[in-house]
């Protein structure tokens, strides 16, 4: 943490939010209650669902109606949680109070509408940062409700962190075939194995995205494993090139990308090294909604390489490679 | 945290201003012009009687709600007001500093709106998805009016007759003396955030999360679209002979004309603004053609749209306005920070 760059002012005035999603049954609230209790010295606010399967024990807890409303700018995918605009607001009229938001999810939301109203709100983009989508899995019933469910197959791919919860009730040869099933959807968000939610506070809170790095840097290029998959299933698709880029050029061409097939592709990550920069500049996007800053100059023998991943259905690799090849320098 | 800031303007001869806990979430004169309210992000109520109104150390603070107080209005009897808060609570707080809960829901109040005249009195409480109204009292639930999203934001039109709720998809407008309980239904797709009736009913405007405004003339349900703001427009105000509507949402307070076959292919006129600073809170003055805009940086400034010429209410504050309102004598004119300045000028001639 030493070496962490100090965040800017602003930076540092945001509140992080954290977004737990997972399957009924999954074990969120029993994770919410066990990061609440946690000996960690920090006052969070809670926004919960009101079919939330466990009481919270919290001073500050606010109900959620899950009102999901569609923008007016022509992109048919873009929805914001109307009723979490108000409560952020509300929650930023006593911002003393507390260091944190929690926002649980009901099991059967799809994530897109909750990440999208931190890229789409200019009074929650103000006040507040998405610090990170935690999704928690149960390991026993996760390949039959991947059948049977398509926001399942969403909450993973929204993910920047996966709690794989009650490990205690599979064998590991079934553990390693869940793990492989998570990462064939969601290949870098980190799995973290858990039961009854006994997960290490520091894996799940304040990952300001920018682990985004670290996970970047572990990950093999090709860790997607291309063979079993249908179109329609959602996948990853890693990228690195070499050859610095030239921001204008990827402007335009992750912008043409996403105006065009935002709807398939749900995530967008990635750190770029742009040419003349001397920082790395951290990329990500919901559907079509992008977003990006620069997140400090590389570090001592780091590889000055561009690393972008996507997560959704229909991703067609060579043509990616292409388009993000042709971004670099000439 | 400084409780002392040198303001200039208006302020510094005519009012008087205080640092007080919490954002300033609203704020409104009593009917009888004599005293104002605040109210917090705390939940507090801070009451300034304008017989002291320069001594800011003799406002009372009451302590009203459990979390933020949404929203203040005045009382249907002269002297109290009416209170929503983040808590479900809807509460009166008389002359005396009693405090009544009228109603409790589960659901925050976010607006309260009274309406008093000759033949009616009413209080209307917005909660969640329903909009409550009740009798002059507040204890008599007269009617509910639900809604299928939650409501954005309620007003009556000038007689009483109609109450506009806005919501997702549009805004519904209730008949207070109805029999039926239908309401005549606005669509227009998205999420409206904010409403406000022309004074002689010929416009209903909502304010959009997509950064624009949405009209709908009454007399044919004629969509009217209003748009070009760099930022959400979180205030809108109708001059009282209905000419203007004047709204926040940019670095310059922008007007609507709503005459000469306005706004239709018309655009809005630009009044100067606080230096680049959002506009943040917009008050028309309830006779006078002379509008109230309040900017992010604090400053709170009166306008005359025909001259332009702008009159300094108050200077050197902190953060941004996000309460803004004109006693109904348009003597009075207060308002509060998202810091919690609260600040009060007597305007009436010395």
């Amino acid at each position: 943490m030493s070496d962490a760059p100090l965040p800017s002012d602003t930076q540092d005035a945001l509140v992080p939010v954290t977004v737990l999603t997972g399957f009924l049954g999954a074990g969120k609230t029993t994770l919410l209650n066990h990061i609440l209790t946690a000996e960690h010295g920090r006052k969070y606010a809670v926004v919960i669902n009101e079919y939330g399967e466990l009481g919270v024990d919290n001073d500050l807890v606010v109900d959620a109606d899950e009102e999901v409303f569609e923008m007016n700018n022509g992109c048919i995918c873009c929805t914001v949680r109307g009723d979490l605009i108000r409560i952020l607001g509300g929650l930023m009229k006593r911002r003393g109070k507390f260091d944190g938001i929690i926002i649980e999810t009901t099991g059967l939301a799809d994530p897109a509408p909750v990440a999208q109203t931190f890229f789409a709100d200019e009074d929650v983009r103000a006040k507040t940062r998405l610090d990170a989508v935690v999704t928690v899995v149960d390991a026993l019933n996760i390949l039959q409700t991947l059948k049977e469910s398509p926001e399942a197959h969403q909450q993973i791919a929204f993910a920047d962190v996966m709690i794989l919860n009650k490990t205690d009730l599979v064998d590991d040869a079934q553990l390693k075939q869940v793990e492989d099933t998570l990462r064939s959807i969601n290949a870098i968000a980190p799995i973290h194995r858990a039961q009854k939610g006994n997960v290490k506070l520091t894996d799940v809170m304040d990952r300001g995205g920018f682990d985004l790095q670290r996970v970047l840097e572990h990950m093999p290029d090709f860790l997607e494993n291309p063979e079993h998959h249908h179109e329609e299933d959602l996948s990853s698709v890693s990228l690195t090139v070499k050859t610095p880029l030239d921001a204008g050029k990827f402007q335009m061409w992750i912008g043409a990308l996403l105006q065009e097939k935002g709807a398939d592709i749900l995530r967008t990550k990635g750190i770029l090294n742009f040419e003349g920069q001397p920082d790395r500049f951290a990329f990500q996007a919901v559907h079509m909604m992008a977003d990006g800053n620069n997140i400090g100059p590389w570090k001592e023998g780091e590889p000055r390489e561009s690393r972008l991943v996507f997560i959704g259905r229909n991703l067609n690799r060579p043509q990616l490679r292409r388009g993000l090849e042709s971004c670099a320098v000439a | 945290m400084s409780e002392t800031l040198t303001l200039r303007g208006l302020i510094e001869k005519r009012g008087a201003s205080r640092v007080v806990e919490g954002h300033i979430t609203s704020c409104a004169a009593s009917r009888d012009h004599q005293r104002f309210a605040f109210t917090t992000g705390e939940g507090d109520v801070i009451i300034a009687h304008r017989s002291d109104l320069t001594d800011a150390a003799s406002w009372n603070t009451y302590a009203v709600h459990d979390g933020p107080a949404l929203s203040v209005a005045p009382d249907t009897d002269p002297h109290g007001f009416l209170t929503g808060g983040d808590d479900g609570r809807l509460c009166r707080l008389d002359m005396h500093g009693e405090i009544e809960e009228l109603g409790k829901s589960r659901r925050w109040v976010e607006h309260v709106l009274s309406y008093v005249d000759g033949k009616a009195s009413y209080i209307a409480a917005a909660m969640g998805k329903q909009v409550e109204l009740r009798d002059a009292t507040g204890r008599t639930v007269l009617k509910t009016f639900e809604h299928s999203s939650s409501v954005s934001g309620i007003t009556f039109d000038a007689k009483g007759k109609r109450l506009a709720a806005s919501h997702y998809n549009g805004a519904s407008l209730w008949y207070t003396q109805s029999k039926s309980n239908n309401p005549r239904l606005l669509e227009w797709k998205g999420s409206h955030i904010g409403i406000a009736m022309h004074p002689q009913g010929e416009a209903l405007v909502t304010a959009m999360q997509d950064n624009d405004l949405h009209g709908w003339r009454l007399s044919d349900g004629h969509n009217i679209r209003m748009s070009g703001y760099p930022t959400k427009v979180r205030s809108l105000s109708f001059s009282a002979n209905g000419k203007w509507l004047a709204t926040s949402g940019a670095d310059v307070v922008v007007m609507w004309p709503f005459f000469g076959g306005g706004p239709m292919g018309k655009p809005p006129m630009e009044l100067p603004g606080a230096g680049g600073a959002l506009c943040t809170r917009v008050a028309f003055h309830p006779e006078q053609e002379v509008v109230a805009a309040g900017f992010a940086d604090g400053t709170v400034l009166m306008i005359e749209p025909a001259t332009e010429r702008v009159l300094p209410v108050s200077l050197g504050g902190n953060g941004p306005i996000s309460a803004l309102a004109y006693s109904a004598d348009g003597c009075m004119l207060g308002f509060g920070t998202e810091e919690g300045l609260i600040g009060l000028v007597d305007l009436a001639a010395a």
